[in-house]
C-alpha cells in the first residue's frame, strides 16, 4: 500500500528528484515505526487497512487502493484530503511516513539544494564544554 | 573575532556521567542533600547553584547520555536518539506533535537557541492575578542578567542573519509589524543549521555543555538511562526517590536516592505524571491541567529568486508584538530546514503538484508561528498510556489566524508570489488581496492544520492560594514540605516566546530561595 501511494505521491519521473526506487524509504519508515508503543502501532495499522480497503467503498472504485491506477488513486487521496477528521488523520499520518521516509536521504535531499550534515564534512571544531562561569571561578559569587 | 582553540584554551570543566551499563546489577542506593529530577534547563541549573554552594547533588536523568560528537545532523536519527518517543509523541487526537528532548541536557540539546526573557507585562499578570509579586521584572532581571552571562545569550549579528531572516524582517517592517534579531544561547556559531539535531561542534551553550559539566566539575554525580519512579514519603517530605536504571539490552538496575532536598524538574508533561503515578501533592487536584503548549506552524512563501532559506542559523529573526502578550498575540520566527520539516509542516498537494512545490523548496521563505494559547489541556496517565489531551481552543483559533495573517502580509511585502498555509489541505494565497478572504474561511477543528508544539507549559501551576494551585512561589509544592518544581510546567499562563531563558533565571531564583531557607 505504501508503495502505491508513494508512486502517485511523489511521482519522481521527469523531475530532478531522486528517483524513488533508488531511495529505501519502505525500510526508514519501518524503523520509524518501531518506535511507537504496541497500542499506538495498532492504531497506525488499523488506520492503514481503513485507507487501503476504504476505496472499496469511497468513490465506489470496488477495489482495494493498492490496485487502483494511478489515476485513481490519486484521486482517492484528494478525497481522503477533503474528508472526515479520521480520514483527513489517517492520509495525513500515510503522507507524512513516506516525506520522513524519502527525505531522510541525504542525497534526495541534497538534489533540491538541502546541504544535509556539514561539521564533519568541512571539518568544524568542537568547542567543547563551556569554562566554568568566571565570577564562579573567582569566588566572588554567593548565591 | 577571533574563535579560541579548544587546544589552547585553559582546562574546561568535564562531564561524567554514569550510564546503566556501568552501575552494578544490583544497583545503587545513595544518599545526597539533593535530588535533582530532570537534567534539561531547570534541573541542570539547579543542580549547579545547589552543588556550588556546598550540597551533596545527584542528577536523575531518564534519557540517555549523548555526546555531541556522536550527533549525526541526521534529524530522523536526531529524533530517536534525543527526543521524547522518538520524536513521535504527540497529543491525545494525533494532530499536535509535541516534541521534547530525552537526554542528558534535555530539550536544551535540541532547541533552536532562541531566548527571549518572559514579557514584562506576562510577570506582571502572574503577580496580579496568582500572587506571584516575588516574580516582577524588577525581581527577576538580576537572575535574567546571570543566565544570560552564563549562556552568552546575545542578540543575532548581522553575519548570523541570513536572507531568509533579513526578508522576513524587511518584510515585516514594511508590513508595520515589530521586527528584530532574535537572541540564542550560542558562542561563534559555525552556522549550519542543525541546532534541532544536536549542536555537534558545541556552540549551543545547552546545559550539555554548560551548567551540566560545571556541577560535574564540582562534584554533582550525574546518573543517565535513570527514571525517577516512586517516592518514599513521611510527615509531609518526600525522603526518598527511587528510580529505575535501564541499560541497552534492557536490564534494570534498581537506584534508590535519600535526599533531604527533592527537585523536580521533568518537564510539564513527564512533572506531573511522577506524581500523578505517586498520588500525591495534590490536595488542589490541579496535577497535570492548565496544560498549554504555543502550538507551532510554519509558514512558507515563495519567492522568484533563490533565497535558501536553510543555510545559516536556524532561527534568525522574530516579527510580533513580544512586549504585550494577549488575546490575539503571535510571533512569528524566521527559520527553516530541509525538504523533510516543509513536507511534514505544509502540505505543497500530491503528485506533479507536490514535485513542482517541492523543487522550487530553495525558493522559499519560513517561519514558525507560535500563538499565546490558553491553559486548556491536561497531561494523565490512562491504561498505562501517557495521555496529553490538549486540542486547539476555539478562543485561540482567532490568533492563530492572525499568525497567518501577519505572515501572508510580510511574505507578499517581502517579495514572495504565493504563500502556503499550514493546513492538512494544500491551501494556497497567490495574491495579497486574497489574504483576507482565505484566512477568514479557516475553520477550526482535528487534523485541519500541522501543528507542533516546543514548548509545553503549565501543569504544575505557581501561585500563592493552595486551592488554585500546585507549587507556591518559591518553587515548593503546597503539599510537600521539602520538594521543588523548578521547569515549565510552574508557569501560570503561556509566555509567548521561548521559554528556556525564564526556566533558567527561574531555576536560579528558586534555588536561591532553596539555599536560603537551608
Amino acid at each position: 500500500m505504501f508503495e502505491r501511494f508513494a508512486e502517485v505521491y511523489i511521482p519522481t519521473e521527469g523531475t530532478s528528484l531522486k528517483p524513488l526506487s533508488d531511495v529505501p524509504y519502505l525500510d526508514n519508515i519501518d524503523r520509524v515505526l518501531a518506535f511507537l508503543d504496541a497500542p499506538t502501532l495498532d492504531e497506525v495499522h488499523t488506520g492503514m487497512k481503513l485507507f487501503d480497503y476504504g476505496s472499496v467503498v469511497v468513490g465506489l472504485h470496488f477495489a482495494r487502493f493498492a490496485n487502483l491506477d494511478p489515476d485513481d488513486r490519486l484521486e482517492y487521496i484528494r478525497a481522503w484530503d477533503d474528508g472526515g477528521e479520521t480520514q483527513r488523520a489517517i492520509v495525513v499520518l500515510i503522507k507524512k511516513l513516506i516525506a520522513v521516509g524519502y527525505w531522510q536521504d541525504v542525497e534526495a535531499a541534497r538534489r533540491v539544494g538541502y546541504h544535509g550534515p556539514v561539521s564533519d564534512e568541512a571539518k568544524i571544531l568542537s568547542l567543547g564544554n563551556a569554562p566554568m562561569p568566571i565570577a564562579m571561578v573567582e569566588g566572588s559569587e554567593t548565591p | 573575532m577571533t574563535e579560541p582553540s579548544p587546544n589552547t584554551a585553559p582546562s574546561l570543566p568535564v562531564l561524567t556521567v554514569q550510564q546503566p551499563a556501568d552501575m552494578p546489577e544490583r544497583g545503587l542506593k545513595l544518599e545526597a542533600d539533593a535530588v535533582v529530577i530532570g537534567s534539561g534547563a531547570g534541573g541542570a541549573v539547579a543542580a549547579y547553584e545547589l552543588r556550588q554552594a556546598g550540597a551533596k547533588v545527584v542528577v536523575l536523568e531518564a534519557g540517555p547520555y549523548v555526546k555531541s560528537e556522536q550527533f549525526t545532523e541526521r534529524l530522523v536519527e536526531s529524533f530517536q536518539t534525543l527526543y521524547e518517543e522518538g520524536g513521535n509523541q504527540t497529543n491525545k487526537s494525533g494532530d499536535l506533535v509535541v516534541l521534547q528532548g530525552a537526554c542528558i541536557g534535555g530539550s536544551t540539546v535540541i532547541n533552536a537557541a532562541v531566548c527571549f526573557r518572559a514579557p514584562d507585562k506576562v510577570l506582571e499578570a502572574w503577580g496580579e492575578n496568582n500572587g506571584l509579586d516575588n516574580l516582577s521584572p524588577e525581581a527577576m532581571a538580576p537572575y535574567f542578567e546571570r543566565v544570560e552571562k552564563n549562556l552568552h545569550i546575545h542578540p543575532n549579528g548581522a553575519h548570523e542573519i541570513n536572507l531568509n531572516g533579513r526578508m522576513i524582517r524587511d518584510g515585516a517592517k514594511k508590513a508595520g509589524i515589530p521586527a528584530g534579531p532574535c537572541s540564542r544561547n550560542i558562542k561563534h556559531c559555525a552556522l549550519t543549521g542543525h541546532c534541532i539535531a544536536g549542536c555537534k561542534t558545541d556552540r549551543k551553550q545547552s546545559m550539555l555543555v554548560t551548567y551540566l559539566p560545571w556541577a560535574s566539575e564540582l562534584g554533582a554525580t550525574i546518573l543517565s538511562g535513570t527514571r525517577a519512579e516512586s517516592f518514599e514519603v513521611s510527615n509531609g517530605r518526600v525522603t526518598q526517590v527511587n528510580a529505575v536504571a535501564t541499560d541497552a539490552n534492557g536490564r534494570s538496575k534498581p537506584i534508590e536516592v535519600k535526599a533531604g532536598l527533592v527537585v523536580v524538574a521533568a518537564g510539564a508533561v513527564q512533572t506531573p505524571l511522577l506524581f500523578q503515578k505517586n498520588a500525591i501533592g495534590n490536595s488542589s487536584g490541579l496535577i497535570g491541567h492548565n496544560f498549554a503548549c504555543h502550538p507551532s506552524t510554519a509558514m512558507i512563501g515563495e519567492h522568484k529568486d533563490d533565497v535558501y532559506g536553510w543555510l545559516g542559523a536556524t532561527i534568525t529573526t522574530y516579527a510580533g508584538n513580544i512586549e504585550d502578550p494577549k488575546e490575539g498575540s503571535y510571533l512569528l520566527e524566521a527559520g527553516f530546514l530541509g525538504p523533510m520539516s516543509i513536507t511534514t509542516a505544509s502540505d505543497g498537494g500530491v503528485g506533479r503538484e507536490y514535485t513542482d512545490f517541492i523543487q522550487n523548496s530553495k525558493k522559499f521563505l519560513a517561519s514558525v508561528t507560535l500563538i499565546h494559547d490558553h491553559n486548556v489541556g491536561r497531561v494523565y496517565m490512562e491504561n498505562g498510556r501517557k495521555r496529553i489531551d490538549y486540542d486547539l481552543d476555539d478562543r485561540d483559533f482567532p490568533s492563530l489566524q492572525e499568525a497567518f495573517r501577519g505572515a501572508a502580509k510580510i511574505y507578499f511585502a517581502a517579495g514572495a508570489e504565493r504563500v502556503f498555509l499550514p493546513t492538512t489541505r494544500r491551501t494556497v494565497i497567490e495574491s495579497p488581496d486574497q489574504i483576507d478572504s482565505v484566512i477568514n474561511s479557516l475553520e477550526n477543528g482535528k487534523h485541519r492544520y500541522k501543528l507542533t508544539s516546543y514548548h509545553p507549559q503549565g501543569t504544575m501551576r505557581m501561585g500563592r492560594d493552595p486551592k488554585k494551585s500546585v507549587v507556591g512561589p518559591n518553587g515548593l509544592m503546597h503539599d510537600l514540605d521539602n520538594v521543588y518544581v523548578v521547569d515549565a510546567s510552574l508557569f501560570p499562563t503561556t509566555l509567548l516566546v521561548n521559554p528556556q531563558e525564564t526556566v533558567y533565571a527561574m531555576a536560579s531564583y528558586l534555588s536561591d530561595g532553596m539555599l536560603a531557607r537551608g
